[in-house]
């Protein structure tokens, strides 16, 4: 810490006077070494927690992969090589579970981010009453993903919903909203829109304060309009915030369960069975474990590939803006 | 030491692999370990210096029941065994208990168990057989023979009876007879068949305050994807003498009556309010007591809160009728869902654990059960009793009736480790026809060749 402290006077008072502790590469080796042992030692609670709970289990996730698992001991069996990846490969189900989990990600993403930050939009401009409305917007994230999904199944209920009543009062309705395949994966996305957009709306009111003043400053001097400074500085600006949240996002979406298990139980046939409730229904009611290890280390595989070309791709604006 | 090092390497793999789906799918998994110790302990019944205590896993929707009203009467018989009851949800039930019984040292003394269940459970090598493994611990007039046949078999596997029946349920058809008045026809009687049934359906759909809008429906239902749903067309096709599973237990429902019995079942859906697509258990429960539906095919168990509590129900006791489903050409129909309980191998309170699923299973038990709580009886002596209050009399009436039809049709969910897998497909298949995906025939054919498949790999 006096290192750092030291460093920073020194360079902002007079930059061409040396540092008086020597920079770590001038250190000698011992004292690098024990810093490099004290900051090790730190980390080290952190790490075991973490190669306990996330990357052990990943691992033998992997090895149960490959192996027949043996339901009275609870143990692999005997390795099978890779005939579980080509049951799963072979299963229509669950190709039918990727293609799912996609069109579900394609609707509700988009539609995420289009109204998080629209709304983010019309929270940052001053106006009575919009501390109110940021604290109300910050409900339905807290709500349990269960409960979420049953109270909107009672508030879309054709005989007994709030929404087709509504619907009713202007001559609409009733809708069968989760009994139509169609509509069954729109139902699905609203609500995950419902309770994931204020998270959206958050850190996209962040990024929006986080923005430099004097670049709006000199646009307005420069003449430029709402649009044109849109359209030439904020979303510029915002691309990285926006990609930011995008991969937050994809990350939480991807793992939809609870919603459509409490919802719609990946009904009307397989028109909301999405991935993660297809292994759910493999592993524990089918008994499936070996398969469904595939299936989760598939999936596993597919999110990380994705999300590394998410986060090229924010690398790149952020270079580029 | 073997056998230990082996219980916690199990252990810590068990919880590894629930723990690496959990982290690559972000399920929340719990996992315990494994051990297979044969041996079984009795562990005594305890005395006032030294109680013993137990521990069972039940559904919610009853645990709460038992652990305020059935354990005090138990410990009058037994006062020095503690009980304590963990409620957990229906859907998560059986994984629970899955993972419980493979541990090396499970939570849980008693694990209580759905009908389909036994098979799989008993596969893990974690349930004791009462007969052989806790026969010693057997009272002398505990009566075997008293059951009837086919409520005792839920709790049997391969030879063993690894459970007794302790919430006996079964699918029965309920009526409202004020709408069946309304719509100027006959009260339902157990002769009715399923074409006399489809015939009078579109008069049951009626418009009963004349306001011009209908506000009353035929029938509510199971009809969402769901593991219970395909029991309702089940039921038609054992009721027409057909079978799930042959007795080389490979797949028989892909027949003419088969299409014909899930056609049946689809075609109730016409006569079914609206979103009914999406009914389960609650919802064609709930439209039944505000008086929307006029017949519900349900678990009869539901009874007293349909018929006899006004706090759940708006229905009157004269209003509801009760009986077992209707006919087709092998006879009547219902379907056997019996709660069984069944002792953890592994229990060091095995004794105690007995005793109290002999207590609440034994004729005291039950008859003391079915007047204080309404459950519904597996005895013949309970059932040939005079029940203590009125509106178990007509229950009785459904019951046996039920029991008989059931044994006749062979009327439940196929006996296999798989059988909770087997229902998941036909769930899955049962829900596109119901849907309009697919057609019936298609249906059936996909829910062979997935039966197919899983079976083969089994070894079948």
């Amino acid at each position: 810490m006096p290192i750092t402290t030291q460093t920073a006077a020194g360079s902002a008072s007079a930059p061409p006077i040396a540092p008086a502790v020597p920079s770590p590469r001038r250190r000698p080796i011992g004292h690098r070494l024990r810093d490099l042992g004290s900051r090790w030692l730190f980390l080290a609670p952190a790490l075991a927690i973490l190669v306990a709970v996330l990357a052990y289990p990943l691992f033998y996730t992997v090895q149960i992969s490959f192996s027949e698992l043996d339901l009275a001991t609870f143990t692999p069996a005997r390795n099978v090589g890779w005939l579980n990846y080509r049951t799963v490969l072979d299963d229509p189900g669950f190709l039918n579970s990727l293609r799912v989990t996609g069109v579900y990600l394609a609707l509700a993403l988009p539609l995420q981010m289009v109204l998080g930050f629209g709304i983010a939009f019309l929270l940052n401009v001053e106006w009575r009453g919009r501390g109110v409305l940021r604290s109300l917007f910050l409900i339905p994230m807290v709500v349990v993903p269960v409960v979420a999904g049953g109270v909107w199944k009672m508030l879309l209920d054709p005989m007994w919903g709030f929404v087709n009543y509504l619907l009713g009062l202007v001559g609409l309705g009733p809708v069968d909203w989760l009994a139509d395949p169609t509509l069954a994966m729109v139902s699905l996305v609203l609500i995950d829109t419902w309770r994931w957009t204020p998270f959206v709306v958050l850190i996209a009111s962040a990024g929006l304060m986080s923005l430099p003043g004097d670049v709006f400053e000199a646009a307005r001097v420069d003449g430029a309009g709402w649009f044109a400074t849109l359209r030439r500085i904020t979303l510029p600006l915002l691309a990285p915030v926006i990609l930011a949240a995008f991969i937050v996002r994809w990350l939480g979406a991807v793992k939809m369960f609870d919603i459509a298990l409490a919802a719609t139980k990946g009904g009307p046939g397989q028109a909301t069975d999405v991935v993660n409730l297809y292994i759910y229904e493999k592993a524990f009611r089918g008994l499936e474990f070996g398969t469904a290890s595939s299936m989760a280390t598939l999936v596993l595989a597919i999110t990380m590939l994705l999300t590394f070309l998410f986060l090229r791709l924010n690398r790149f604006l952020e270079k580029r803006w | 030491m073997h056998s230990l090092f082996r219980a916690t390497h199990g252990t810590t793999r068990r919880a590894l692999l629930a723990g690496g789906l959990a982290a690559t799918v972000a399920m929340s998994l719990a996992a315990c370990g494994s051990g297979d110790d044969d041996s079984i302990t009795g562990g005594g019944v305890g005395t006032a210096e030294k109680p013993v205590s137990i521990r069972m896993i039940a559904n919610d929707a009853f645990a709460r029941q038992w652990q305020e009203q059935m354990v005090p009467e138990f410990n009058k018989a037994y006062p020095n065994i503690k009980v304590t009851i963990d409620g957990v949800p229906y859907g998560d039930l059986l994984a629970k208990e899955m993972l419980e019984l493979t541990a090396p040292e499970p939570t849980y003394d008693i694990v209580v168990a759905d009908d389909p269940w036994i098979p799989q459970l008993a596969k893990t090598g974690g349930l004791a057989d009462l007969k052989g493994d806790l026969g010693a611990f057997t009272k002398s007039d505990y009566d075997w023979d008293d059951f009837n046949a086919a409520p005792l078999a839920a709790g049997e596997w391969q030879g063993k009876q690894y459970a007794v029946p302790l919430r006996s349920n079964l699918l029965l058809m309920f009526y409202n007879k004020t709408l069946y008045a309304k719509a100027g026809l006959p009260e339902p009687t157990p002769a009715l068949t399923w074409q006399q049934y489809l015939e009078q359906a579109p008069k049951l759909v009626q418009d009963t305050n004349g306001d011009g809008k209908t506000d009353a429906w035929a029938v509510g239902t199971y009809f969402t994807r769901d593991p219970l749903t395909p029991t309702i067309w089940q039921t038609i096709l054992n009721s027409n003498g057909g079978q799930i599973l042959d007795d080389d237990n490979r797949p028989a429902f892909n027949t003419p009556a088969g299409v014909a019995a899930l056609q049946t079942h689809v075609d109730l859906l016409k006569y079914a309010p609206p979103g009914a697509a999406t009914y389960q258990f609650n919802e064609p429960l709930e439209a039944f007591r505000q008086g929307k539906t006029a017949t519900m095919f349900m678990w009869g168990s539901v009874y007293r809160g349909t018929a006899i509590d006004p706090k759940t129900t708006t229905l009157k006791p004269e209003e509801v009728g009760i009986q077992v489903m209707p006919v087709g050409s092998l006879g009547a129909g219902a379907h056997r869902g019996m709660w069984t309980g069944a002792v953890a191998k592994k229990s060091k309170q095995a004794e105690a654990a007995w005793a109290l699923l002999q207590w609440l299973s034994s004729k005291q038990g039950e008859k003391w059960q079915v007047n204080t709580l309404g459950v519904f009886p597996a005895r013949k002596s309970t059932l040939s009793s005079t029940p203590e209050q009125a509106w178990l009399t007509p229950v009785f009436k459904a019951i046996t009736d039920g029991y008989a039809a059931v044994e006749k049709g062979k009327m439940w969910r196929p006996k296999l480790p798989e059988s909770d897998a087997i229902q998941q497909i036909l769930a899955t298949q049962h829900s596109l026809a119901i849907s309009g995906q697919v057609t019936p025939a298609q249906a059936l054919q996909n829910a062979e060749d997935e039966i197919n498949k899983l079976l083969k790999s089994k070894g079948y």
